[in-house]
Order: C-alpha cells, then structure tokens, then sequence
C-alpha cells in the first residue's frame, strides 16, 4: 500500500512538472523548455521544412555484421536528402538513436546543417560516443545532400573545393597473401593507374609479444614491399591489435621499407600511450577511424602524436565534423586520410569532403582492383560505379547535393537482417584479443 | 517490520579465529618462504606465502584479521599496507577461504578465468654461457619455453658479449623460445641503453629492471630511445609506483610480486595497466602456495601475460614443493601452466610437509 502511495506521488509530481514546462532531470537543475528553436528562424530560415525521416536498416547478406543504417530526410519541397550511419554491429543502435532525433527534426529547417549538428551533439548532454556520433553522422549527411539539391550545387562547391578537378586520390585493399599475387596486383595496379595499396598485419597481438611473432609480422611487410615493388606507396593497418610496446619494436624494424603509413598502432583511448609509439618512429602514423567529432582528435593533434587523420563520416559526425577535423588538422600539417568500410552513401560523402581539404592525402576503400559484390549492388543502386577508381582517383560526381539517385524500392532486396555482432577472436588460451 | 540484520563481523561464521605461520626452506637451493594459514568459526582453513615475516609483523596481521569475516578482503588490505609481507600471503588465504566456501576457485569468484591457461616464464641459472645454455636444455625438457637470463659478472660492460650469450641461448632454443633479462636494478640507463641496442634482434620480451624505478627522469633515455619495452616492479609495493611509470611512459611490463602484493592488490593494479594497454607479469621467487595464488590471478586477468615462477633444479626440492600443495601444480606444457580447477587457491596443503621442510632458527 505504502508502495503505491509512493508511485503515485512521484508520478503526480512528474506531471505538475511538465505541465509547467520543466524537464524532469532527477535533479535540481530543471532547464526551462523554451519556445524557441525552429521559430527562433522564422524570419531568417529557409521556409523549407523536414517532413519526415525514414531510417532503413540495409543488409546485403542476411549475416552481414554491418548492415548499412541510411537516412532518408524528406522536405516539403519536395527535395529529398540521403544519408548514412553505419554503424559495424551496432546497427540496430543507431537506428534508434535517429528515431531519437525525429520528432525534433519534422518541421525543422534542412539548411540549417550546423545549428542542428549543435542541437543534437550539445543537447544530447552526454555528448556523443560511437552511436550518437553515428545517427548524427547520417542526419547530417541526408542535410548535406538536400542543402547542394536545393541551391543547386554539388557538396564539394559548396565546401569550395575541388582543390584537384581530377577527383581525389584513393587505394584499394591489397586483397593478396603470396608473393606471386601480390606481383600480379603489381600489374594490375599498374594498369589501371593505382597508386597505393592498404593491407593489415596478420595474426593477433599479447600486450608483450614472442621473438617468434614479431618476426612474422616484419617478415610479411617486407613481403610486400618485395613484391608490390619500390614505387606503390603502401600503407599497413595495424588495427589497434598492438600495443604500444609491440608496435614499437615492429616499426622501427620495418622503417627502411618507407611505408606510407602504419595505422592504429595501438588501441584509441590513450593518446599518450600512442604517443610513445610516434616518439619512437620515423614512419608516419595514422589512426582516427574510431573517434567522434573534432573534439575527439583534438588531443591527439595538439600533442603531435598523428601524421594522418583517419575520421570516418559515418561515425564521426558526417561532412560538418569531418571537415572540422580536417580544418583543425590543417594547422597542424596533418593530412587526411578518411576511413571508408561501410556503405557507398558515406563513402561518396566523404569524396565530396576531401574534394575541398587542402590538406588531404587519400581516400580509402574497402574494396579491391576487382571490385566485389558489395560494390556491384552498389552500382545497381546508384546508376553508376560508385567508388571505383579511374586512374587511381575517385571521379567527383556532377550533380548537386551528393550526387546520385536512390529510391527506397531499390533497396527492398536488401531488407534487415538484424544487428550481429562484429566478430570476436581470442588469443590461443581463450583470452580477448583485439582484431 | 524487523530491522534490517547488519553484518556482525565476529559473529559470521566467515570470521578468522586464528592466524598461524609456518616457515619453511628448500634442501638444497636454501630458498625460504612463509606459509600463513587463517581459519574461520566456521572451521575453514585458507593458506597464504610470503617471504620472511617477523614476530612483528605476525603480530600486526594477527591483530588486522582477528575476527573479521574472511570476505573483508579490502578492508584487511588497505589495514596492512604497512606490512607488504603479511598483507599478501593474508591476502591469498583470505581468498582461499573465500573460494572454499563459495566452492569454486578463486579466479571464478573474480569474475574469470579470462584464459584457460597461463604462461609461464622461469629464471635460468649460471655464470657462464656454458652453465646457461644447459640450464636452458634442462628447463626446456620439462616443458619451458620462456626464460628470465641473468646478466654474467662482468658482462654489463660489454654489450657485445652478451649478445653473444643471447646467440648461443637461441640456438640451443630455437625461435620459438623467448628470453628477458634481468638487470638487477644495477645498471645505469646509459650502460642499459647500450645493452638494448646490442639485443634488439632478439626480440627480448622485456628488460627486466634494467635500472633502479625510483628516477624515472634519468629512467627517459632508455624509454624514449630504445624500444625494448621495459619491466619493472620488484621493489613496488602500491599503485602508485607504477602509476608514476605508466603517466611517464616508462615501463611496459608490471612486475609485482605475488608475494608482497597478494591478488587483491595486483588485480587492482593491473586495472589501472589496462588503461595504458600494459601487461601485468607478476615476479615470484618463493614458494608453491605462492604460484598457485598467481595461477588463480593470471585467470582472473585481461591483461595478464605470463607468470614468473621458481623452478628449481635439484630433484629435492621439486618434490618438496609438490608435496606441499598435494600434487605440483607447476608442471609446465609447451610454457604453459594449467589453472587449478579446485575450490579456493585449488590446492590441498600438507601440513606434514610444513613440518618437515620447517626452517629452523639458525
């Protein structure tokens, strides 16, 4: 009885607080809820209004660990915005979390990209990890394509670019684990105008590692310098599977193969444990695929830890917090590297982004010199083979917005699968490795 | 409505009663070790290993311990921090019982195992190239595969020597053996830094301290400039020795020892090296109660990597520290341990081996 006495007064309470316009926050600091917000631009704004996003969960195979989260932002003029959060299993996450920002979003204005990245990342409190970052990421994205589709430009203009008209500079996985195939992708690299290969370190990583293990792991990218030849830039993606102590000795034995870059020598949380890797190195090191708006960079930059900036616009916050990361970047001589593994939406996004970066390297994407069936579904999408290369760049798309068509039927092949998990490994005697 | 019970300490059934100590050595290697055994109300024994204890120090756990229930494990430790020793093998025999009476051992109560096996590294012994490489046959045939080298008298000068040590014990291992060596605190970074430089071909898992801890502004030339990642931990007795390391970026592998630490306190270091991806690689020149307190750690941890521990040569004392805890619980396969699977620390503990292998008052 006394229970339910209980309930009723605090639930009588919830109530008087919201009829007088309080938030409940469960503590002593009630922000008023103002009226403001999309009025506050009445006189101002666009007159376009957002009248619904559609989030679809896309999976190409019915296992996929990474069934793509696209956004799709409908307007009353009849303009419609594309986008992307694809979040590697997490997928279902994300999809909620944009359902989250809806009811905000209808009735709000499209143009107004920034003030409602603002919005979303300030007022979630919290800030944003990985999922809110990645819900953020797609809105964002789907604004960016409405805003270039209504004035009438293609996102890269709109950022100023192209600093290059040719298109911006990509790699492709080294799919290939010989000698002979590597020199076989020699030739096709050759051929097609490829100028640079991405590959990872093979087997898992102990905080300490034996003579035994390390031996291999220098054994295989000198393999690959070997075999891919003296003039393709290479770059090898540790993927945080080492630690700092481990990823130091390798490195400094791999120097004179003058690679383009290592990646992610060490896991994310701890600039300054990276830092110890960087302090001991010739060899530029990149890393950011896992990291969430500008802030989340900010001391790696400052503390000089980072040659090359890695964010990915599906998670770090779409082209506004990608091209924030690479403005900040600039003043410090870094370059951009995007990271791309996800769908062709973000993949495409990002293209329009570098297009604009003084500062940008090369553009990545989870694909071979061959392209896969991921990227033929792709091109069947989009009317076009998106994110493929032509002489080793990633032609810019002509029309406005993000530059391509796509209509909620095409993607009816591919319904959800669900979110599965991304994969798990362990070390021989069943502990947790990292991949 | 009655009110709400409160934990009654000397009244739990879990509260220690008694606190004894068995001092004990090895026939033929003279090594000595402390075994501590508490028992509660309730008639459950648990047994703990640390070095050297004095009366003093046997008194102030006596007094730490008495009457409180055998779960209080934090409040027990942080009580003894004064006395590294004690704190300990208390530390390990509070747990035991713990374990006892939860029926399952002490790495399940802590939430592992996080691993079906442990690593282990043990000390070769000799003063010549020649006494090393068979020391290294010998542990090799019962089943090691990593291997604590100590510098030779007069080497640390001649870093080109020692390289040379390191390419016989290579050859007599093969590439699928792996070495630290051990610098005894005793040499300066710059001689230290020489020697790193000389070794780096041998991948050595780590340079065990290679120079005294406590400076670590002279301890940066060998951390910043070389990358054979470094040990240290012998000497730390709290977290805050190796927090100190790890904020300067200065050391790789934490070496506590099992046996002036306990499992409580290492686990609780352990978690702050997670943050700076750093393993935990537990020292131990005692006894086997001790080794089986770090089996039950090392499954209890992610970042564990291997476990130091003792193995003796001389037949004697191989069956002294079987008989002391039932059957050898440090019998390695291919540098592995296997975990205990029994409750508590997973050992029986023989008091007549105690009283035949008692150290007597000189």
């Amino acid at each position: 009885m006394k229970r339910r006495e209980l309930f009723t007064t605090a639930a009588g309470l919830f109530a008087a607080k919201t009829a007088l316009g309080g938030i409940d926050c469960g503590c002593a600091f009630s922000p008023p809820q103002n009226a403001l917000g999309g009025d506050a631009f009445h006189s101002v704004g666009s007159k376009i209004k957002i009248t619904n996003v559609k989030v679809f969960g896309v999976s190409l195979t019915p296992t996929s660990d990474r069934p793509y989260v696209f956004v799709k932002i409908e307007t009353d003029a009849g303009v419609i915005g594309w986008g992307e959060g694809t979040l590697e299993g997490k997928a279902a996450a994300v999809m909620a979390c944009v359902n989250d920002f809806r009811e905000f979003l209808i009735g709000s204005d499209p143009m107004q990209v920034e003030h409602h990245w603002q919005s979303m990342y300030v007022h979630s409190f919290y800030r944003a990890g990985p999922v809110i970052g990645s819900a953020i990421s797609a809105i964002d994205q789907a604004m960016w394509d409405i805003r270039g589709k209504v004035l009438g430009l293609p996102v890269y203009q709109l950022l100023g670019g192209p600093v290059d008209p040719k298109g911006v500079r990509g790699y492709y996985h080294a799919r290939a684990s010989s000698p002979a195939e590597l020199r076989e992708l020699r030739q096709t690299a050759i051929q097609q105008g490829v100028s640079c290969f991405k590959t990872g370190i093979p087997e898992y990583y102990e905080f300490i590692e034996t003579h035994a293990k390390i031996k291999r792991a220098i054994k295989h990218m000198e393999m690959l310098r070997e075999n891919l030849g003296p003039d393709l830039d290479i770059a090898v993606d540790f993927h945080a599977k080492t630690s700092p102590s481990v990823a130091s000795v390798i490195v400094k034995e791999v120097e004179p193969l003058r690679l383009l870059f290592i990646e992610e020598p060490c896991p994310p949380e701890n600039v300054k444990a990276m830092a110890r890797i960087a302090k001991r190195s010739t060899t530029p090191i990149a890393t950011g695929e896992r990291l969430i708006a500008a802030y989340g960079c900010r001391e790696l930059i400052e503390m000089g830890v980072v040659d090359i900036l890695q964010t990915d616009i599906n998670h770090v916050g779409g082209i506004t917090a990608l091209w924030k990361v690479a403005a900040m970047a600039e003043a410090s001589g870094i370059v951009m590297a995007p990271h791309a593994c996800e769908g062709p939406i973000g993949a495409i996004a990002s293209v329009h982004v570098d297009a604009a970066m003084p500062n940008f390297l090369i553009q990545e994407i989870c694909s071979g010199v061959e392209p896969g069936p991921n990227e033929k579904v792709w091109a069947e999408w989009m009317g076009f083979p998106i994110m493929r290369m032509v002489d080793g760049r990633f032609p810019l798309p002509t029309k406005p917005g993000l530059g391509f068509d796509l209509t909620e039927d095409a993607l009816k092949k591919y319904p959800f699968g669900g979110t599965r998990p991304m994969a798990r490994v362990f070390h021989h005697d069943g502990s947790v490795a990292e991949w | 409505m009655p009110a709400m019970q409160i934990a009654s300490n000397s009244a739990s059934p879990l509260a220690v009663v008694s606190l004894r100590v068995f001092p004990v050595r090895e026939p033929v290697s003279h090594r000595s070790y402390t075994v501590v055994k508490l028992t509660t109300r309730s008639g459950i024994s648990g047994y703990g290993e640390c070095g050297a204890a004095s009366a003093a120090d046997v008194a102030k756990a006596t007094a730490v311990v008495q009457g409180k229930p055998a779960t209080a494990v934090e409040v027990i430790r942080t009580q003894l921090a004064p006395v590294a020793n004690m704190q300990a093998a208390v530390n390990m025999a509070l747990l035991d019982i713990v374990g006892k009476h939860t029926k399952a051992p002490i790495y399940r109560v802590l939430g592992g195992p996080t691993r079906n096996k442990a690593r282990v590294l043990t000390a070769l012994s000799g003063n010549s190239d020649e006494a090393l490489v068979e020391a290294l046959k010998v542990s090799a045939a019962r089943g090691h595969r990593a291997f604590m080298v100590q510098l030779q008298e007069g080497q640390a000068a001649h870093p080109n020597r020692i390289a040379k040590t390191f390419d016989k014990l290579r050859a007599a291992g093969g590439e699928n053996v792996d070495f630290a060596l051990d610098g005894a605190a005793a040499l300066s970074p710059g001689v230290a830094g020489t020697i790193c430089d000389a070794l780096e071909r041998f991948h050595l898992l780590w340079f065990d301290e290679p120079c005294p801890s406590l400076n670590i502004a002279a301890l940066q030339k060998l951390a910043l400039e070389r990358v054979t990642p470094l040990g240290f931990g012998r000497s730390i007795h709290s977290g805050v020795g190796f927090q100190n390391l790890l904020r300067d970026g200065a050391l790789d592998v934490l070496r506590p020892d099992i046996a002036r630490n306990g499992i409580t306190q290492i686990r609780r270091m352990a978690a702050m090296a997670e943050t700076y991806y750093t393993a935990v690689a537990p020292y131990h020149d005692g006894g086997p109660i001790a080794s089986a307190a770090a089996l039950q750690l090392a499954a209890s941890l992610p970042n564990f990597f291997i476990q130091q521990i003792p193995a003796p040569q001389a037949e004697e004392d191989i069956r002294m520290r079987a008989s002391i805890t039932g059957a050898s619980i440090e019998a390695v396969k291919d540098g592995y341990a296997s975990l205990p699977t029994g409750p508590g620390l997973g050992i029986t503990v023989n008091e007549e081996a105690l009283a035949q292998y008692a150290e007597r008052a000189a």
